[in-house]
């Protein structure tokens, strides 16, 4: 089955969220033709995903504001469309593959949205099979969604959305979540559905170096979310790259670098150490086994490898967050997991992966002030305004209302106001913008002069390369490399 | 990570497996209104070994998944007959029969009887509810309550969309706890993390809501894909379950 690709028209688009100070986007103009990419970057609070929701309709429908302007979706307003009709042209995937998914089986999943458009059985009998080949997971009808890997998973939603063939396809940074591999199976996937020209594809996207070259137009947004360019790829960036990279855009360079090998580094005392540690909740499917890990002051520490691999529940349990079924840990002298909670804080510290689950106050100075002692209290306004959280303008805000890349800064300042001197970093640097990422690189570099202890899990070869003197890559649970690499100055 | 038990091929496939859940749940519901009108003992004790039995072998359940849900509800249902037969009013009449005092405990053979009667049932139904589970797909269960049941889509999917959620909220409780302590808080159940795993909550079902919104949920007619159809099947076990509730309020009298 084929479809038609649709074209897309905006004159001086421009929203405001009920509440909100300044409108989300502003003065937005472009033409995509039918069949063509839209890349839509920009920094972190930009209305990227604003714009991505008004194409799908979903902005003003589900989100009260002040739409103002013209979008048109195939010559017709999307405000004029009938909600049924329009989601029936225009598909929309979303960061968080698991939030997507509603059936428990994949099958099922992919024939949700051919159900709700009232489909005949025949033809989803015909569509699901040809869906599955189309996101290459031939021999998964039965299988669990929950069961499945993020990168999986996203396919997944990118499958229930493609089922229904839609003329658009809006993708609102849909490899957020995944490790390189699905990230780059993602992308082969998005590549040969770009190539069929069935479909217009617009993508917001952090990850320049796999996005970039799909693109056939992109469209630049400050951080007031106006435009600072609109045109094909390489006129973009000789026009307008340096205005982008003040803004804090990332722009694609030459390919991250592979790092290389260090010297090996001299052990001062053990800081941290692991010994036989084996942990699961599913005695048949270990999650670590057999953990031999010694960590000295000074060290820095990326944990690698593939979703899954341990590298969360490695570092949850070095800071006493977890009990070791088996083995012993030690933080200095003291096995962490029987530490109170006021010790522990005091010497370590954990940022986790996704910045939401670990907010525990109703405003940002609330959750930054969170559990400390008053003479730690002096240094977190300079913190926060460091990580670009001044709390004179965030304070009063609700941490849930950040964006992805401010909830994540404002995660980290409430870990490094006590100065811990292990510190564990789940994927520090998701979904930051060129100035987020910069000033976190920047004060960690910092407290890691101080002799402290990171650990970081992480895929960002950047940042790796960037704070990084050792490499600890776990898969399936066991330890398969530890290598010291060269740091870059 | 919370999971339920996954079905494998034999329990899809076997008669129960295939039987329409709608027809499950009304026999299920049937014996469980059937057990209110008596106190005997027997009774309950039959269901529940039939429940069992059908499940075992109209199921294929493996015995070992059985046990496993089952153990934790007899020993609730054990509680639950314990605390009904010491603190029945029934000990406190000085005309009922004693049968033996444990310490301040006095029990007399009434609130012996109404104890086990009233634990028996508890397992009764714990054991027809497990059954029940564990012969049913919680997608088949709901398409067949939206096709032969014709309860709102709506609320049937949207349910079947929240308990998908259910292993996302244990996750978020552990990692909430996990922050309180890594921020120097006393552990423990702080009231904040209700308040938090709430906000989780409504925000994971803000995002599913529009995720299923997009994919055009609610907007005409819905079709089927897996298309639940009634079978032999279904009569023989819905005549069976009616036999049965008959039996239980025969006996019981």
């Amino acid at each position: 089955m084929t479809a038609e690709p649709g074209s897309i028209r905006a004159r001086d688009l421009g929203f405001r969220y009920s509440g909100a100070s300044r409108p989300a986007l502003s003065g937005v103009l472009f033409d995509v033709e039918p069949g063509q990419t839209l890349l839509i970057v920009g920094p972190s609070g930009s209305g990227k995903s604003t714009l991505a929701l008004a194409i799908a309709g979903l902005v003003p429908r589900d989100f009260d504001g002040a739409f103002t302007g013209s979008l048109e979706v195939e010559g017709v307003e999307t405000r004029t469309w009938d909600p049924a009709a329009l989601s029936a042209r225009v598909g929309i995937v979303f960061q968080d593959p698991e939030s997507q998914l509603v059936m428990e089986h994949v099958e099922d999943d992919i024939a949700f949205g051919l159900e709700n458009r009232g489909w005949h059985r025949g033809r989803m009998l015909a569509r699901v099979p040809e869906v599955l080949r189309d996101i290459g997971l031939e021999g998964f009808e039965r299988r669990r969604t929950a069961r499945l890997s993020g990168g999986e998973q996203q396919r997944v939603a990118l499958g229930g959305v493609l089922a229904a063939l839609p003329a658009i396809l809006v993708l609102d940074e849909p490899t957020a979540n995944l490790d390189p591999q699905g990230t780059i199976d993602f992308f082969a996937r998005l590549a040969a559905i770009k190539a069929e020209r069935e479909t217009t594809i617009v993508l917001v996207e952090h990850k320049v170096d796999l996005a970039w070259p799909m693109a056939d137009i992109v469209l630049a947004l400050d951080r007031e979310g106006r435009p600072i360019d609109l045109g094909r790829p390489e006129e973009v960036l000789v026009r307008s790259g340096v205005r982008m990279r003040r803004e804090g855009i990332w722009l694609p360079e030459r390919g991250a670098p592979m790092p290389v090998a260090g010297p090996p580094v001299t052990p001062g005392p053990p800081l941290i150490e692991a010994h036989g540690v084996r942990f699961g909740y599913d005695p048949q499917e270990p999650i670590l086994r057999d953990i031999e890990l010694v960590a000295s002051r000074a060290e820095r520490i990326a944990l690698v490898g593939p979703n899954g691999s341990g590298k969360s529940t490695l570092g949850r349990l070095l800071v006493g967050l977890l009990r070791p079924d088996h083995g012993t840990i030690l933080l200095g002298a003291d096995e962490p997991s029987n530490l109170p909670a006021a010790e522990l804080a005091r010497r370590a510290g954990y940022v986790f992966q996704d910045p939401e689950t670990q907010f525990l106050a109703n405003t940002v100075e609330e959750e930054v002030m969170l559990g400390l002692r008053p003479d730690e209290r002096a240094t977190a306004g300079e913190l926060t305004e460091r990580l670009g959280l001044p709390l004179g303008q965030f304070g009063a805000r609700s941490p849930y209302l950040l964006s992805g890349g401010e909830a994540r800064r404002l995660s980290l300042a409430c870990v490094l106001v006590r100065w811990p001197q292990v510190l564990v970093l789940d994927e520090p640097t998701f979904g930051q913008d060129r100035l987020g990422h910069e000033a976190l690189v920047e004060i960690i570099r910092e407290r890691l002069d101080t002799g402290i202890c990171l650990f970081t899990a992480t895929h960002d070869r950047r940042f790796i390369e960037q704070v990084a003197e050792r490499i600890i890559e776990l898969g399936s649970g066991w330890i398969v490399d530890d290598r010291p690499i060269r740091r870059a100055a | 990570m919370i999971t339920a038990p996954e079905m494998s091929e034999a329990q899809l496939e076997s008669a129960l497996g295939r039987t329409s859940p709608v027809v499950k749940l009304a026999v299920a519901i049937l014996w469980l209104i059937a057990l209110a009108f008596t106190l005997e003992p027997l009774p309950p004790v039959a269901v529940a070994v039939l429940a069992i039995g059908a499940g075992l072998w109209l199921g294929e359940i493996p015995p070992m998944h059985l046990i496993r849900a089952l153990a934790p509800l007899w020993i609730a249902a054990l509680g639950v007959g314990l605390f009904n037969t010491l603190f029945s009013p029934a000990n406190l009449d000085s005309t009922a029969t004693e049968v033996l005092t444990i310490g301040p405990f006095r029990i007399t053979e009434q609130a012996l009887m109404s104890g086990v009667s009233i634990g028996l049932r508890v397992l009764a139904i714990a054991s027809v509810g497990a059954v029940f589970a564990l012969t049913t797909e919680p997608t088949k269960l709901v398409d067949s309550l939206v096709q032969q049941a014709r309860v709102p889509e709506r609320f049937a999917y949207g349910t079947l969309a929240a308990y998908q959620a259910i292993p996302r909220f244990a996750e978020d409780l552990a990692t909430l706890r996990q922050a309180r302590r890594i921020r120097g808080l006393r552990g423990g159940w702080h009231p904040r993390l209700l308040v938090s795993l709430l906000v989780l909550a409504i925000r994971h079902g803000d995002r599913k809501a529009l995720a299923m919104d997009a994919r055009a949920f609610g907007s005409v007619p819905r079709s089927a894909y897996r298309v639940i159809v009634w079978g032999p099947l279904d009569v023989w076990v819905g005549v069976a379950g009616l036999f049965v509730a008959w039996a239980v309020i025969v006996i019981g009298r």
